[in-house]
């Protein structure tokens, strides 16, 4: 099926069809919360919002067949964050006294669960 | 898209009766409403100028405490001068100068436009800056904060006393008018070219505008985000900088930086734009290696997001961190540089005449080289493990701020004033007004470096008694400056009612501005130019130049 | 439909698709803006989570999952409804383009609602730093920085949505009153629908950054 995101022959459908793929995607992703996959839980539910971003970007705000420049500027947020987190990176990974470990909590005992309502 | 043609049937009436902008309309509401670029560059002019003068202020107020090891003012008083000093020169004046006078008055008529792509968001930006400045002026008024332009944490969010959040929010506010004006840059020119200008057609200065305007966007909300951290963590109490939850105050510098050290580039980027305009004019030759200069230029914008930790040598970061940001440092010299050899070049076998925009541009390279230098000494480890937070540091970047910045802004001035005003300000007097600053500008900030080497610490208002033959020398070059900063404010003044009256291209210069009467008309082209040639077609041996919608002048 | 209705391209513009282009251009460029701030602040939560995982598993048990999932369906839901909104402009479709456009008014206030809802029984839990906190066993004095960040994301979100909601009224109350938003011309709703979905895209970060965490 044609995705047209024109909006001038765009039928609604297609929209309907991409908004249920999100939802689907935002309840794997809630699923995955629950599966105990420990460290790699954010890497997948961060996965999945931004294959979920994908869909935004290209059907719903329309990049699907935009102009290259309207693609550049959707792209370059997130390229020049590359810089902020993968720079900044180099000096947090290897930095002497980081994480400091005086406020790191104790070790995790077996306590009764607290009751929240 | 990108070709914008546009005609108006001007039925019977001569270009010439058309009024220019200054006279279209002459009530209040007309300039406070007005959505023409050019309107709104000198309502941004009168802006930044107060602000000049108040950040100027501050600077006297701080050489004069400096003049002598007893100083003049209260210590805690120092701490706010320095700090509104820094606050108000980088936010309020230095970013904002070129881009939006000479960028916002320039860059439609450059391209061959009849305004900018967004009139409304640029008057908008206009009033957003100065909210920002009445909330700085605010905090100034009273009392103002003591923590450095660089609020640094934990002292910024937990100790200072003073008026740092509304500093803050007044940098926060502030940076939304640099999104909007460099929003408005970037997409006018992608989009409102005139036919013919093509990317490597366009005149320098508008690649400096747009290298300046990329930068501008991606950096400021880092800032944004950071300030408003702070602003959090100032009024809860505690926040993502806080070590006593296991934050990191050098995250706050790190994220400052990271806008912060572009923000340099900011300053500089659209200067050198200028400073590729004066050249090629009054040397009256074509610019060495455009190609060159363009890459340079977009390669300074881009490798100035990867150095911003040389702030934070001694900081605390990895060491490891530290030699990556020295080696990157180290690159970022290099576009400089083939910039400094470029102009040097431009000038071989020119025939070249020495009037004041010149005289501000030579001035800017000489003064820029030796801002590069002593930073490529910074960005030396060993070097900087010394002279970190120390007059050395201070010299460097007034070179570069000053000296090479506020340089090229007079250099604009003069260069463009005939074209704005439609009045030529007397050129001996600015002669004497650019040596002047020249020689004051020396005075003040070359004992600096030798303080700075001796190991004179910046932020504070006392030092040694030894050290005070330097000082002197400094603060008495200071009022050499004030007197050159203030020349200009006088004959220009002047120049507005008792000047000569300027043609269209008094300079005989190439780009599509000097085509339009002086001052233009309210809408700029009746009709728009094509572009049929390079800028800067001046021809040294003959004298001749032909301008960029393809007019040959002869001698 | 008669020609005064079709507006005239500002004065910088050749054509009203030029116009239309630019603007377009214009909020893209906006968003690239407001993916680095968004993204710096993100940045602090990932550094942080990843150097203290245990305390932001247990400060973050205390979010409300429900309120967080049904803000997502509805935020979703919002960018279906604008863009059906858009679509009726360009094909004519009057009273559908409102029709849609007030339904994504509704939206964006029910989540107002459900996340003022929210609000209100984080300070039951005592999630609200300085005001109403209780440091949960396990969480340290780090796990206090998770619920910062709460705050500042869904705070900051919150008031993007307010003006993309109070944007969408304009120009229900305003615009297209006046009779604007037709196929000859209907791109500001194009550039306010661009924003909306951008306000939909930041949440579908903050939900995994903020109820997923330390629930297994």
């Amino acid at each position: 099926m044609r995705f047209e995101v024109d909006p001038r022959r765009a039928r609604p459908l297609p929209f309907v069809f991409a908004w249920a793929g999100l939802v689907v995607l935002g309840g794997a992703g809630l699923w995955t919360a629950f599966l105990g996959m420990g460290k790699w839980a954010p890497i997948v539910q961060f996965s999945i919002a931004a294959i979920q971003t994908g869909v935004v970007y290209i059907l719903f705000m329309r990049l699907k067949g935009a102009p290259s420049l309207k693609l550049i500027f959707a792209v370059s947020g997130f390229f020049w964050l590359l810089f902020l987190y993968g720079i900044i990176m180099t000096d947090y990974s290897n930095r002497q006294g980081w994480p400091p470990s005086s406020v790191a909590s104790p070790p995790v005992l077996e306590t009764p669960a607290a009751t929240h309502e | 898209m990108s070709v914008t043609t546009v005609e108006r049937a001007a039925a019977g009436e001569p270009a010439e009766a058309e009024p220019s902008y200054l006279t279209a309309e002459n009530t209040i509401s007309s300039w406070l409403l007005t959505r023409d670029h050019k309107r709104i560059a000198l309502l941004f002019f009168a802006s930044i100028t107060f602000f000049f003068f108040v950040g100027g202020m501050a600077a006297t107020l701080m050489r004069l405490n400096l003049a002598t090891p007893e100083g003049l003012l209260q210590p805690a008083v120092y701490n706010r001068m320095f700090t509104m000093h820094g606050i108000i020169m980088v936010w309020f004046f230095l970013i904002p100068s070129i881009p939006t006078t000479f960028g916002n008055f320039f860059i439609p008529l450059m391209i061959g436009a009849r305004d900018l792509a967004f009139p409304r968001v640029n008057l908008l930006s206009w009033y957003v800056f100065n909210l920002s400045g009445l909330v700085v002026l605010f905090s100034l008024v009273m009392g103002g904060a003591d923590t450095g332009w660089t609020f640094y944490t934990p002292l910024s969010t937990s100790f200072a006393n003073g008026y740092v959040f509304a500093a803050a929010m007044a940098v926060f506010i502030n940076g939304f008018s640099s999104i909007m004006t460099s929003l408005n840059f970037v997409v006018t020119i992608h989009r409102l070219r005139a036919p013919g200008m093509t990317w490597m057609r366009l005149p320098l200065f508008v690649w400096g505008i747009y290298s300046v305007s990329v930068v501008m966007l991606t950096a400021t909300p880092v800032l944004a985000m950071d300030t408003f951290l702070l602003a959090v963590e100032r009024v809860i109490g505690l926040g993502m900088f806080d070590p006593t939850h296991g934050g990191d105050a050098i995250l706050w510098q790190h994220m400052f930086w990271f806008y912060s050290h572009p923000a340099v580039y900011i300053m500089i980027l659209p200067s050198m734009g200028v400073i590729s305009e004066v050249i090629p004019c009054y040397a009256r030759r074509p610019i060495f290696g455009y190609a060159g200069m363009v890459i340079a230029l977009m390669a300074i914008a881009f490798l100035s997001f990867f150095v911003w930790a040389h702030h934070m040598f001694v900081a605390g970061i990895s060491i490891y961190s530290g030699v990556f940001f020295s080696l990157m440092t180290f690159f970022v010299a290099v576009p400089s540089a083939i910039k400094v050899f470029n102009w040097t070049v431009s000038l071989h076998k020119g025939s070249i005449s020495f009037d004041a925009p010149m005289l501000y541009a030579l001035g800017f390279v000489l003064l820029f080289t030796v801002g590069g230098v002593t930073g490529l000494m910074l960005a030396t480890l060993p070097i900087d493990v010394d002279v970190h937070g120390t007059y050395f540091v201070i010299a460097h970047f007034h070179y570069i701020m000053v000296g090479a910045t506020v340089s090229a802004y007079f250099a604009a001035l003069h260069y463009w004033w005939p074209k704005i005003t439609g009045r030529f300000y007397p050129e001996g007097w600015a002669r004497f007004a650019a040596i002047l600053t020249y020689v004051g500008f020396n005075l003040t900030f070359f004992p600096q470096f030798i303080l700075g080497y001796l190991g004179m610490t910046r932020r504070s208002y006392t030092y040694p008694a030894d050290w005070q033959s330097w000082n002197l020398l400094s603060s008495a070059g200071a009022s050499i400056l004030a007197v050159a900063y203030a020349l200009p404010l006088l004959y220009l003044g002047w120049s507005l009612i008792w000047g000569r009256k300027a043609g269209p291209n008094p300079w005989r210069a190439t780009g599509l501005e000097w085509a339009l009467p002086s001052p233009p008309p309210e809408h700029n082209f009746a009709r728009t130019p094509t572009v049929t040639l390079e800028p800067y077609s001046y021809d040294p041996e003959e004298g001749s130049f032909v301008t960029q919608e393809g007019t040959s002048h002869a001698r | 439909m008669p020609d005064s209705a079709v507006p005239r391209p500002e004065i910088q513009f050749a054509t009203l698709a030029q116009q239309g282009d630019t603007a377009e251009l214009g909020i893209w460029a906006f968003l690239i803006n407001e993916t680095i701030f968004f993204g710096a602040l993100i940045f602090t939560y990932f550094l942080y989570r990843n150097f203290y995982p245990h305390e932001f598993a247990v400060a973050a048990k205390d979010t409300v999952l429900w309120c967080g999932s049904v803000n997502f369906l509805v935020l979703v839901t919002s960018s279906l409804t604008m863009v059906l909104g858009i679509n009726a402009a360009a094909q004519g479709e009057r009273r559908e383009m409102i029709r849609w456009l007030v339904l994504t008014c509704a939206l964006g206030f029910a989540f107002l609602f459900v996340k003022g809802y929210e609000y209100y029984l984080d300070f039951l839990h005592k999630s609200v730093p300085i005001v109403a906190y209780e440091a949960k066993p396990g969480e340290g004095s780090a796990g206090i920085l998770f619920w910062v960040f709460y705050w500042v994301a869904t705070g900051l979100h919150a008031i993007h949505l307010i003006t993309g909601i109070g944007l969408v009224l304009y120009m229900l109350l305003w615009r297209i009153r006046r009779g604007e938003m037709t196929p000859a011309y209907y791109t500001p709703l194009e550039v306010i629908g661009i924003y909306w979905s951008f306000v939909d895209v930041v949440w579908l970060f903050l939900f995994p950054a903020i109820y997923l965490v330390g629930r297994s």
